[in-house]
């Protein structure tokens, strides 16, 4: 049995488009797993701990020595507050010490006299005068104790950097009131910065603690390098509520057809800040985590 | 690996990018594969062509990786 030219053509034109469709579909499958399987996101934020510095006793602001985006060390003074009427706390306190130690001292005068004189006084009037002494030395170490609290205010009227950190946002001036507790001023602590990359669920069995991490950040050329430090334990179930007054769970009765992958938060630690590169809170970022490449291979391999 | 294509303030996944050069190399090699001939023996010509964009689309995702690791 013979083909002529067009039988034979006719059998091999659907082979030859059937085979470019078949390599299609496999480049095809190949995109859609790196987008939905490997280690990397578009989600990723440069983040930073932050203090707000609040005064620790309340009074009128008097002195500022930093300035907005100013970076401070441990330690630098960073605002006073108004000390004249701590300081006359300390001088009262410092008074009722005075008071409180003559008070002691006679009363342990009164309590020999009297403890040398048995065969005199009664004995009841040995005992009066004994707790007498007693009293007036517990009287003393409370002066004191209140003495040092009111030094301790004092002291602390100069608010202090806790941290090496960046002042941001800050507007507070003089004569401003600062509330013991209520934050006036929030401290960037530099040496805190992370980057939280947010890895979708289906991403997560190729996310390990310690892999190598590049780190694009958005408008910058050079990347960041830095590893998987870990990842969060718990992200919030958003179909579940608790009822206010009943206690119990409200779970949301609409479901939809189409779900989207959960993103949790990958904490990852920066190693390396190309120079140039200021590390910013909140800057947006893409995480590609060592073995993307890999992952593609696992998958098809298993 | 791959960062994000930044066109006039918007960032955009470098997938479009690849997309758009695929579909632009495929109107050009679909032009030349017509004057040599070549669909006289392509048996579903869509077909053909979606499988060409596919495939073009792919080549230069793989291309933009190699050429932004370095």
């Amino acid at each position: 049995m013979t083909f002529d030219r067009d039988t034979l053509l006719r059998l091999l034109k659907p082979l030859l488009t059937l085979l470019v469709a078949l390599i299609a579909m496999l480049v095809l499958w190949h995109l859609y797993s790196y987008y939905t399987y490997a280690p990397q996101t578009r989600d990723g934020k440069i983040r930073a701990d932050v203090v707000p510095l609040a005064a620790d006793v309340s009074g009128r602001v008097e002195e500022v020595h930093v300035r907005d985006n100013q970076a401070v060390h441990k330690g630098d003074l960073l605002f006073t507050i108004d000390h004249v009427r701590l300081r006359n706390a300390l001088a009262q306190a410092e008074a009722a010490v005075a008071t409180a130690q003559a008070t002691l001292s006679a009363a342990e005068r009164e309590n020999r006299r009297y403890q040398g004189l048995a065969d005199i006084v009664s004995g009841q009037q040995r005992d009066d005068r004994r707790s007498q002494a007693e009293e007036a030395r517990a009287r003393y170490a409370q002066a004191i104790a209140d003495r040092d609290l009111a030094r301790i205010n004092l002291e602390r009227s100069a608010v202090r950097a806790p941290v090496n950190g960046i002042v941001t946002n800050f507007s507070l001036r003089p004569g401003a009131y600062a509330t013991a507790g209520q934050a006036v001023m929030a401290l960037v602590d530099s040496d805190s910065y992370y980057v939280a990359g947010y890895f979708e669920e289906t991403k997560l069995s190729h996310v390990r603690p310690g892999a190598h991490a590049t780190i694009r950040v958005m408008g910058e050329d050079q990347p960041l390098s830095g590893h998987v430090e870990g990842r969060s334990a718990g992200i919030d179930d958003r179909e579940r509520t608790t009822a206010a007054g009943t206690l119990l769970a409200n779970v949301n009765p609409t479901f939809s057809w189409v779900r989207l992958a959960q993103r949790v938060p990958v904490r990852i630690a920066i190693d390396k800040v190309p120079s140039g590169i200021d590390l910013i809170a909140g800057r947006t970022v893409t995480v590609t985590l060592d073995g993307a490449e890999d992952a593609l291979t696992v998958r098809r391999a298993s | 690996m791959i960062g994000e294509i930044d066109i006039a303030g918007i960032f955009i996944s470098p997938l479009l990018l690849c997309m758009i050069v695929g579909f632009a190399v495929r109107l050009l090699l679909s032009r030349l594969l017509e004057a040599a001939g070549f669909y006289r023996v392509v048996w579903q010509r869509p077909l053909f062509d979606t499988a060409l964009f596919l495939i073009l689309t792919g080549a230069a995702f793989i291309v933009l990786r190699l050429v932004t690791r370095s």
